[in-house]
Order: C-alpha cells, then sequence, then structure tokens
C-alpha cells in the first residue's frame, strides 16, 4: 500500500482532456506510467470503454544510436550496443560482432563461440523471468515477481561473474570474446578465463531456475482469474504478425514455428538439442506460456552447452587497429525481444559508413494501433504487458 | 461507582470509547499481520528493523509519518466534500461493531436489528468513496470513483442475501440472538446435543459468498479495480495524503475486521466454542479470546488471497456478481427456507 | 534446408527481373528500379512474407560526420528493405536509388503493414517523401525539430561543439598475442 501511495504522489501528472459534447473521449496514457515498459504515450480516443483509435508516441527514449555509429569504431559501438535492449544486455552485441567479423572474414573460436552462446541463453533466461513476474504484477498479482526474481538474481550474478557486468556487459571483441580481467597500467595484463567454478554454479542456477519455472505455472498459469484477464485477449493473427515484422515469442505465440537459432548459423546452435515452443491463438495467454516455456529449452541449451564446452582461445588473432574492408552485410540473432538484426555498411575505414539497427521491439510496437482498435480500456495494460517491449529498443 | 455504571448513558459512553480506541489499535495489529504473512509468502522477511528483530512497531511508524506530513487539498477540489469523505468511510466501519458480540453479554447495544444494523452501516461507505472521488478535481479519480461506486453496489446484494439464509435460520435479526441460535443443540443423538456453527448447519454457500462479497466490498484483491487498477494510478484515493490517506487506510483494516467479525458472529458461532460453558463469568475473558481466534483465521484468509490472485477486469467483477452470486444466493434462500419450514 | 544466399539472390533476381544481383558476405541483395518498388514487393509478398525493415543510406561524397566513402560516389540515397520467409529463414534485401533533388518514393503500406513506422522513420531521418502514405509525421522527433538528422550533411553538434578525442588513444599491445584488440577509447557517448 505504502509504495503505490508514493507512485501516485509523483504519477499524478497525467492528464485528461475530457470533451463532455461528443461521444468520443481523448485518454492520455503516459508517457509516465506505472505500467508501460518506460515512456511510452499513447493517445487513445475512446468511446465509453471500447478503443476507437490509438495512436503511441514514441522517441522519448531517442539516443540516435545509428548516428553515434557513423562516429565511432567498432570496439567502441560494442559497448554502445548492449545498452538498446538494456534487459537483455549481452543478445544485442552478438549481431553486431558477428556482423563486422563476416566482413572481415574472421571466425572466432569455439570457445569463445560457445562462451557467447551461454551467456546469450543466460541473457535470454533473465529478460523472459523479468517479464514472467511483471506481467501478473500488471494484473495484480504481486507474488510472483519475488520468486522470479530471486531466480534472475542467481543468472545475473552468474553474467557478472564472466563479464563484470549484469546488464551491460561488453564482453565481446572482434574475433571472439574478451579474456576476463585485465590489468593496470604498471602489471602486466594477465590473461583469464572463466572464473573457477563458473561450469557448477551454473548447473545449479539452471536447476533453480527450471524449478521455478514448475512453481510459476502453478502460480500464474492455474491461476483462474490471470486465464480469465489473458484469453482471448489481443488475438494476433499469424499473417498480420507476418507482415507487420512481428518476431521472437510474439510471433510463435501465433502459432508459426520459427526461429532464428534454427535457420542462421551466426553461433553454434546447430549441434543442440531444443524445442520451439508455439502457442494456438496468439493471446496473451499463449504469450504468457510461450516465454515460460524458452526459459526451459534456454536452460536446456546451457545444460548441454556447459557439458560441452571445449578449450581453446578465447579470441581469434586480429590487427592491432581494426579496419574493415569494404563490404555490407546484414546479421541477425534471435534475441529475447524478438528478431534483432545489424546491417553494417563498411566502406574500409575504422567505422561504420551506416549501421541499421533492426530492433525487435520497433516492429513488435508498430502492430499496436491495429491490435488496439476495439479493443476495452482495461485490456490495454494486458496487451501492452504482453508483446515484451523496451523503450531503448523501440526507439534506439 | 456501580451507580455510576448503572447510569444508561455512562455506560453507553464507556462502551463507545472502548471500540473507538480498541477498533483502530487493533487495526494496526492487522497491519503488521499483514505485512508479515505477505512477506513470508513471498518470501521475503518484512518489517525488520523498527522496534527491534520482529519490527513490530512498523505500523505506528507509518502512523507517524503520516500524521506529520503536509495537509494537501487540490487547488481545484470541493474542500468541504475533500474533507469528510475519508471521515465517512471510517465512520461507517465503526459504527459495525456496535452491534457485534464479544461474550453473552459484552455488547455495545444488542439490537433486535442488529443484522440489518449492521449491513446498512457497511454501506454508508459507498458515500464516502463517491464523494472522495467526486471532489478530488482528478478525472482518473472520478473514474475510479464511478468505478468503485458500481462495484460496491453491485457486491451488497450478495452480502445481504447470504445473510437471510442465516437469519432464517436463526429465526432473528439480532446478533445475540443469532449466538445464541448456534449454542443451542441443532438435533440431538440420544442424550447427546450436537451443537455445530451455522456453516456447518447448511449455510456454507452463504458463508463462500458472503466471503467474496466481503472482499469486494472492502476493495480488496481480487476486486481492488477501484484502487489499485493500473491506468487510474490510485483511482479514487488519488489525491489523498496524510491524515486523510490514513483515515481510508485504517479503515480497510478496519473494515477486514468488522467484516471478519460479523462472518464470525454469524456462520462461525461467534463467542462460542462447543464445550465452553455459555454462562459462566469466564466467558467475559473466553469469549472474546474465542471470537478474536476465529476473526484471526478469516483474515489471513482474506490476506492470502490477496497476495495470491491477480485482479478481475471490472465487467469480470460485475458479472460474477449479478450473473453467479445473486442467483446462488437466492437459491441458497429458497433451499434454507424450505428446510426450516419442513422440518 | 536454408538456401545459399546465392541462390536465393539469384531466384529471386530472375523472378523480379532486377537490376542487378549479389551475395557477398552472405547477404542476398537486389536492385531494382524506382518505379517498380511497389510491384516488386507485391511480387514477392507470397515467397517471403515476412517483412524485416525498411531504411535508407545516404550515399554523399562530402561528410559533414565520420569518414567518406572510399571510391568518390554520386550523390544518392539508397532505399533498402528486407523480407524474409518463415519456414526456412531465406531473406532478401531489396535496394533501389532515389535521387537527392526530389526524394520521392511510393510507400509501401499496401503491400505490407509494417512499412508504416519503418518509412515515418526513414521520411524524418532522411527527408524521403513516400507518396500514399496515410500519415507521414515525425515518430521519434520532436514536432518542432528541423533538419533530418542521418544525412551525411547533418551535423553531430555536440561534436561540432567540442572535438572529441577519442580515436587518440591506442594502448600498447604487450607480447602475448590474446589480448583485446583495436582501440581502447571512451566507451560511452
Amino acid at each position: 500500500m505504502i509504495d503505490r501511495h508514493l507512485l501516485a504522489m509523483h504519477q499524478s501528472e497525467v492528464s485528461v482532456s475530457v470533451e463532455l459534447e461528443t461521444p468520443d473521449v481523448t485518454l492520455n496514457l503516459g508517457p509516465q506510467h506505472p505500467s508501460t515498459h518506460g515512456v511510452l504515450r499513447l493517445i487513445a480516443k475512446v468511446d465509453g470503454e471500447v478503443i476507437n483509435e490509438v495512436e503511441p508516441v514514441i522517441g522519448y527514449m531517442h539516443r540516435g544510436y545509428e548516428k553515434l555509429a557513423e562516429v565511432r569504431t567498432y570496439p567502441q559501438i560494442t559497448a554502445l550496443v548492449n545498452r538498446i535492449d538494456w534487459v537483455s544486455g549481452f543478445a544485442n552485441e552478438i549481431p553486431f560482432i558477428v556482423a563486422v567479423e563476416r566482413l572481415m572474414g574472421i571466425e572466432a573460436p569455439q570457445r569463445a563461440q560457445m562462451i557467447r552462446l551461454v551467456l546469450t541463453e543466460m541473457a535470454r533466461i533473465s529478460s523472459h523471468l523479468l517479464f514472467l513476474c511483471s506481467y501478473p504484477l500488471e494484473l495484480g498479482a504481486a507474488t510472483p515477481l519475488m520468486y522470479a526474481l530471486r531466480e534472475r538474481e542467481r543468472v545475473l550474478d552468474l553474467i557478472e561473474g564472466v563479464t563484470g557486468g549484469r546488464f551491460h556487459p561488453n564482453f565481446n571483441r572482434i574475433g571472439g570474446v574478451k579474456p576476463a580481467a585485465g590489468a593496470g597500467s604498471t602489471q602486466k595484463k594477465v590473461v583469464q578465463d572463466l572464473p573457477e567454478g563458473f561450469l557448477e554454479q551454473t548447473r545449479d542456477a539452471m536447476k533453480n531456475v527450471l524449478s521455478e519455472c514448475d512453481d510459476m505455472v502453478d502460480l500464474v498459469l492455474g491461476n483462474e482469474i490471470f486465464i480469465e484477464r489473458t484469453r482471448g485477449v489481443g488475438l494476433i493473427p499469424a499473417d498480420r504478425a507476418l507482415e507487420y515484422g512481428v518476431s521472437g515469442p510474439n510471433l510463435r505465440a501465433s502459432g508459426v514455428r520459427f526461429d532464428v537459432r534454427k535457420t542462421d548459423s551466426y553461433l553454434p546452435y546447430g549441434g543442440f538439442d531444443f524445442e520451439i515452443p508455439t502457442g494456438v491463438n496468439g493471446d496473451c495467454f499463449d504469450r504468457y506460456t510461450v516465454r515460460l516455456e524458452e526459459i526451459r529449452q534456454a536452460a536446456r541449451i546451457v545444460n548441454q552447452a556447459v557439458d560441452a564446452m571445449p578449450s581453446g582461445e578465447l579470441q581469434a588473432k586480429v590487427p592491432r587497429i581494426v579496419k574493415v574492408p569494404k563490404g555490407a552485410t546484414y546479421v541477425r540473432a534471435e534475441n529475447p525481444k524478438g528478431e534483432m538484426g545489424y546491417y553494417v555498411v563498411s566502406e574500409g575505414g575504422r567505422g561504420p559508413y551506416r549501421l541499421k539497427v533492426r530492433s525487435a521491439s520497433f516492429s513488435n510496437l508498430s502492430i499496436l494501433p491495429w491490435l488496439l482498435k476495439g479493443q476495452l480500456v482495461p485490456d490495454i495494460i494486458a496487451i501492452l504487458g504482453s508483446l515484451d517491449f523496451v523503450l531503448g529498443d523501440v526507439d534506439r | 461507582m456501580s451507580a455510576l455504571l448503572d447510569n444508561f448513558w455512562v455506560l453507553l459512553a464507556l462502551k463507545l470509547a472502548v471500540v473507538a480506541i480498541f477498533i483502530p489499535t487493533f487495526s494496526l495489529v492487522l497491519i503488521f499481520a499483514e505485512l508479515k504473512l505477505s512477506a513470508h509468502m513471498q518470501n521475503r522477511i518484512g518489517p525488520y528493523f523498527a522496534g527491534g528483530r520482529w519490527g513490530w512497531a512498523q505500523p505506528l511508524a507509518d502512523g507517524l509519518k503520516f500524521m506529520q506530513k503536509e495537509d494537501l487539498v487540490p487547488a481545484d477540489a470541493d474542500r468541504p466534500v475533500f474533507k469528510i469523505a475519508p471521515m465517512i468511510v471510517l465512520m461507517g466501519t465503526l459504527a459495525v461493531f456496535v452491534i457485534v458480540p464479544f461474550a453473552p453479554k459484552l455488547v455495545v447495544r444488542d439490537l433486535d436489528l442488529g443484522v440489518f444494523y449492521a449491513l446498512a452501516a457497511g454501506s454508508i461507505g459507498t458515500v464516502g468513496v463517491l464523494m472522495a472521488g467526486w471532489s478530488s478535481a482528478n478525472k482518473y479519480s472520478l473514474m475510479g470513483g464511478l468505478r468503485a461506486a458500481a462495484q460496491l453496489i453491485a457486491y451488497e446484494l450478495p452480502l445481504v442475501l447470504a445473510v437471510v439464509g442465516v437469519v432464517i435460520a436463526a429465526g432473528t435479526m439480532s446478533m445475540g440472538g443469532i449466538v445464541a441460535a448456534q449454542v443451542e443443540p441443532w438435533f440431538h443423538i440420544g442424550s447427546f446435543g450436537v451443537r455445530l456453527p451455522f456453516i456447518l448447519q447448511g449455510q456454507v454457500v452463504g458463508f463462500a459468498i458472503f466471503m467474496i462479497a466481503s472482499l469486494a466490498e472492502l476493495s480488496r484483491t481480487p476486486f481492488d479495480m477501484p484502487i489499485a487498477e493500473s491506468e487510474l494510478v490510485m483511482g479514487y484515493l488519488t489525491e489523498y495524503s496524510g491524515i486523510r490517506f490514513t483515515m481510508f487506510f485504517l479503515a480497510e483494516y478496519a473494515g477486514m475486521f468488522s467484516m471478519s467479525a460479523i462472518a464470525a458472529t454469524l456462520f462461525l458461532g461467534g463467542w462460542y466454542v462447543p464445550g465452553l460453558p455459555a454462562d459462566s463469568a469466564a466467558m467475559y475473558l473466553l469469549g472474546p479470546m474465542v471470537l478474536i481466534g476465529k476473526v484471526l483465521v478469516l483474515v489471513f484468509a482474506m490476506i492470502w488471497m490477496r497476495w495470491t490472485f491477480p485482479r478481475l477486469r471490472e465487467d469480470q467483477l460485475q458479472s460474477l456478481a449479478w450473473r453467479w452470486l445473486i442467483p446462488l444466493a437466492l437459491a441458497n434462500i429458497l433451499v434454507t427456507a424450505t428446510l426450516k419450514v419442513v422440518f | 534446408m536454408t538456401a545459399s544466399p546465392s541462390e536465393t539472390a539469384e531466384r529471386f533476381s530472375a523472378m523480379v527481373g532486377a537490376e542487378s544481383a549479389s551475395s557477398d558476405f552472405g547477404t542476398a541483395k537486389i536492385r531494382v528500379p524506382a518505379q517498380r518498388w511497389v510491384e516488386v514487393h507485391e511480387t514477392l509478398k507470397p515467397h517471403l512474407p515476412f517483412f524485416s525493415w525498411l531504411s535508407a543510406i545516404d550515399w554523399a561524397s562530402e561528410v559533414a560526420v565520420g569518414e567518406p566513402p572510399e571510391a568518390p560516389v554520386d550523390d544518392h540515397y539508397e532505399v533498402l528493405s528486407r523480407l524474409s520467409d518463415v519456414t526456412s529463414g531465406t531473406g532478401l534485401i531489396i535496394s533501389t536509388e532515389v535521387g537527392k533533388a526530389e526524394p520521392r518514393l511510393a510507400t509501401l503500406t499496401g503491400v505490407f503493414g509494417g512499412a508504416n513506422w519503418h518509412e515515418r522513420e526513414a521520411a524524418e531521418m532522411f527527408g524521403i517523401v513516400f507518396e500514399g502514405h496515410p500519415h507521414l509525421v515525425k515518430l521519434y522527433l520532436p514536432d518542432e525539430f528541423q533538419g533530418h538528422p542521418l544525412r551525411k550533411t547533418f551535423p553531430l553538434l555536440s561534436r561540432e561543439v567540442k572535438p572529441w578525442p577519442g580515436t587518440v588513444d591506442v594502448e600498447d599491445m604487450p607480447s602475448s598475442m590474446n589480448t583485446e584488440a583495436g582501440d581502447e577509447g571512451e566507451s560511452t557517448e
């Protein structure tokens, strides 16, 4: 009660204009609001409880990545891009690094690729766990939040142990991953590998994550009221989803069995055994179940990867000053939020001539004007939460 | 001294003073119970620092904090209405305690229309909620207040109808009389009188409906659309701070206490447990303890439900009341009346 | 299961009669003339139903930010769109050329609904007008913003005010191989 009261004191700047003459009311949601995932503003024309038209206003978090990339070198951009989708920090660096490596014709050593894979899957678990707990919170159930965040802490601690950062690891280097820990100017540089005990701790953490998923199934998915609020709400048919570029768990919830991990070879997923969970209807409930199942599959992959971790070098031989030859390539990856890709256009310089970031949440959110038409006002929260977008990803 | 106590007005004033002091204090205990229980359900510890290891002084600290806050009234608000609204809500809740029997003779006033009075006093709060929503000069508060009013009015009916079943079974509306009806043996096996509370005398459905409706009357999850809805920030409570907010807050927990007390008296047997000597003076001590024990069990159930369920949408809430609870309650009355007449 | 990029490029280039096709660095790309932009996408839609993104590149010989292209180019905007399919993951980038004097191109919102926001972004960043777009207003930038940020002539104002020392320091490499390559410049903006 008390926390919400404090929140209310800060949130009363929400304004509404009510024209009493006409039946259409303009409802303004945000940009500061407890349940939009960041600064998103929705201007809705409402008739009673039914929405006639919605216009999302975005750009509050536009940081100009694509312009910034034109004045930076490739390693500097690596540090920037994990801030695009800040919830799954590590996963943002991967397609960019792979694109640059492809342009240079370098392949990262096996061990480095496996480490990248493990950390990417952990980022996926972390992002989905956050969704699993914040979505019921928006619907009113406060307890799953505590349970899921505890498991998420374990995963974040592991990521921190390897990379030094929980959300912004900045761990990828062109040609591999960063050898953990450097040294100051007075000491010789020490090359370190994964921290001791990392593999056992990972196995433990995955066990906990899997048991947490089972808890969630009982606590949330079996809950009558949760089912009432989410079943049949916010249906996205598969052909619409494809047309708008909706990707990731949202697309799979609509019944399209497609996963970039199975079709593109940006990381060595080919050697692993995992399934692609799909939903049936494309409603909010399906999106929740798909993400829950994806956590299980990700934990499965991590367990297999940890068992199969090869030894070897952490980084391929790369020239001291990185100049990427002329060319252009597009590499995409299956990020937790969806398909994230980078189109890198290089003109032989130390930085790209043009970097186009294809972010998942931008396309996922673009379906909102179509999706919210005809829905009820209380369902806005349920639908927005189920799309699982992050404003940093939308606005770049 | 005893002459003074025999004076009707002095006695009444004394009893009302006890109620007015005891109930908010006990609400603080309930607030603490909620904090600790919810914490343990969520695998946390809860209040830890205020007042030593148990954090028992946390509600006191919160109360003091609220009291020293600035007294804010929005510029466009309707000042008299804004100020009176929380008082009305709190008054309505406290007024219910007049007829709750804590022991055979320990009741402020055992009205003949006890049940009727309790339900009527309990619904004064609805007016206070509407006043709060209207006077806040905030469109979101208004929408929250209207939704709250709709919800509260919709759930009044199942509440009342569930109670009617008990009234029929007991044959009286006075709370003391209802407890007495549960003290009397329901049937005899040989020479052994079987005494059962009304919940076991066939009022299970009534009990369930009463508990659900009382959750909705208190605006607790899963029925807390009016206050905790994510779009309406805090609904009709948005503009309240400081002592006025404390009054709403206390009213919620006092309401939990009063609804549970009524449920315990009507359905669970009140201050009586089979085996206790119903007439002796020891009941002055045992009776309240028994009643408060039952109240705490029900309050635990309410807290448990709050932290397990998400909230129902407004239309689902209304359809639950009108399409399920009211027909069920009517059927319950029919069955009870039939059984009462036949047997 | 997945066709190689060169096969993809060949196949679709033949299907729509593209000007050129390439598959360098694993990316299949075809080039079509601007007048046939919408028609090409309509032809490709049944085979590649997933609309991934649409954006543009500003090819300019003189740039205000970053470095100019290696070889001198004719100034133009290159508008790119990417489609893919969801069974085998085949993807294709379609590009066309738009002149700088009058940057206009037909809108794709009739073919792919998702092009709506992507075209708004390209319009505000590059100044390309998409004819037939239902609601071509600014998406990210505030309404009063003047200029088109991703054009090469648009400077980064903070760099104008204060020169950037970031690319100056290059840390010395110790004798062992596997240490960090590249610059150790400032890693935040």
